[in-house]
């Protein structure tokens, strides 16, 4: 699947990585009663006052929007699993913690829509927002290291993350690869493959469309080149 | 790798090549001292890569290694591959470079190639991150073409990246809804 907003370099715009996490399922509390709502991707409710359920994030927040429910703050985003997360990503230089693969997104839609069901909001936020830093940095720094390798291997990056570096790491790799290969032999096969036509015995002329002595003026004349019997 | 409408390999081409000529040749609009236009075997001329190349083929030039692969450039991208000004000298060094490699019997200049791309990725990585887009201008004078290249792509993506963090407004108006309507006569 291709980025929609930039084909060219093939990056999602971080507006395009925040619809496709609205997918993610949470967990809600609603506080009215409503009929089971069928859509192509399944049916969610039946929606009870004060029974939990569990529905797409993007519903989520259509219903809390209009005060319809309250949300269930999923279990990683509590300070105290938070701190630990942030701490271990300290620790290591080159592993990543496991968390939930958009959880950046995840995390800013609930701070916008559902500050009061976050308890400790305002910590809870300055946590996923050093986490996320650090390990934006850690990436970077791991992105350093390349040799030359035709495949990395960084596990548990998160979906804004991965779009973040990737045409980047796309294009330098594409780089390595071609500097990296033995002696370009797909040039060099080409090349042979025409050297046969060297040396006819009736002199060629050989006409270009254009010969610059300087770059900078390119002359629109057309030279010929002509060679000599041999 | 050379593909027929790709800019970048066609204006790769136009890098000038030392090429001496092997036979002697008739060869028009040369700056000649004289007005013979005859051009004498062994005399020295720099040609765009993509005359050099087709002359090559009919063994009528010998190709010489241009001047950003000789030995005092070698020696500066030992030294410090980062800082060395590879635009000054031929923007289009790694795509030159790849396709002299075959033309010109030098085994060297593959990993020369790849390690001089090696230490400078490195460099355009870290300040594709970190430099502000005021003090970017300096350093991209440094950059090759495809390096210029690498560090856009990685600039515009942490750049939408950072809007989105900040936010604004999340949903764009459609330039005809704010439009009063006129009043049909």
């Amino acid at each position: 699947m291709a980025g929609q907003t930039d084909p060219h370099i093939s990056l999602f715009s971080p507006q395009e990585v925040e619809f496709m996490a609205e997918d993610e399922m949470v967990e809600i509390v609603p506080n009215m009663n409503m009929e089971p709502l069928n859509f192509i991707s399944g049916d969610f409710g039946r929606f009870l006052p004060q029974i939990p359920t569990q529905v797409p994030l993007w519903l989520a927040v259509a219903l809390k929007r209009r005060g319809k429910c309250t949300f269930r703050p999923p279990e990683w985003l509590s300070v105290d699993n938070l701190t630990q997360v942030l701490e271990a990503e300290r620790e290591s230089q080159s592993t990543f913690q496991a968390l939930p693969f958009s959880y950046v997104e995840i995390a800013r839609l609930l701070f916008d829509h559902a500050r009061d069901d976050i308890p400790d909001m305002y910590m809870v936020r300055s946590l996923v927002e050093d986490i996320r830093d650090v390990r934006l940095h850690k990436l970077e720094t791991n992105l350093g290291s390349f040799q030359g390798t035709s495949a990395v291997k960084i596990s548990n990056v998160s979906a804004m993350e991965v779009n973040l570096v990737r045409p980047f790491v796309r294009r330098a790799l594409e780089a390595f690869y071609k500097h990296d290969k033995p002696e370009a032999d797909v040039d060099r096969d080409t090349r042979s493959s025409r050297q046969p036509r060297e040396a006819n015995n009736e002199p060629r002329e050989l006409q270009c469309p254009c010969l610059s002595e300087k770059k900078s003026q390119v002359s629109s004349v057309p030279i010929f080149v002509e060679l000599p019997e041999k | 790798m050379s593909q027929y409408y790709n800019i970048d390999d066609i204006l790769a081409e136009e890098e000038l090549v030392p090429a001496v000529f092997q036979v002697a040749a008739n060869v028009r609009l040369f700056d000649s001292s004289d007005d013979s236009n005859k051009v004498e075997p062994g005399s020295k001329v720099e040609l765009p890569f993509w005359l050099a190349c087709e002359l090559h083929l009919r063994q009528a030039v010998s190709i010489n290694l241009p001047t950003c692969f000789n030995q005092k450039t070698r020696e500066e991208l030992a030294a410090d591959a980062a800082h060395v000004n590879l635009k000054n000298r031929c923007p289009y060094f790694y795509e030159l470079g790849q396709k002299l490699l075959s033309l010109v019997g030098d085994r060297t200049i593959g990993p020369l190639l790849l390690a001089t791309f090696q230490k400078r990725y490195k460099e355009v990585l870290i300040k594709a991150q970190t430099v502000a887009l005021a003090v970017a201008p300096k350093f991209l004078t440094l950059l090759t073409r495809e390096e210029i290249k690498l560090y856009e792509v990685a600039q515009s993506s942490m750049a939408a990246f950072k809007k989105w963090r900040v936010g604004g407004p999340r949903f764009q108006k459609a330039y005809v809804i704010g439009k009063k309507r006129k009043p049909l006569d």
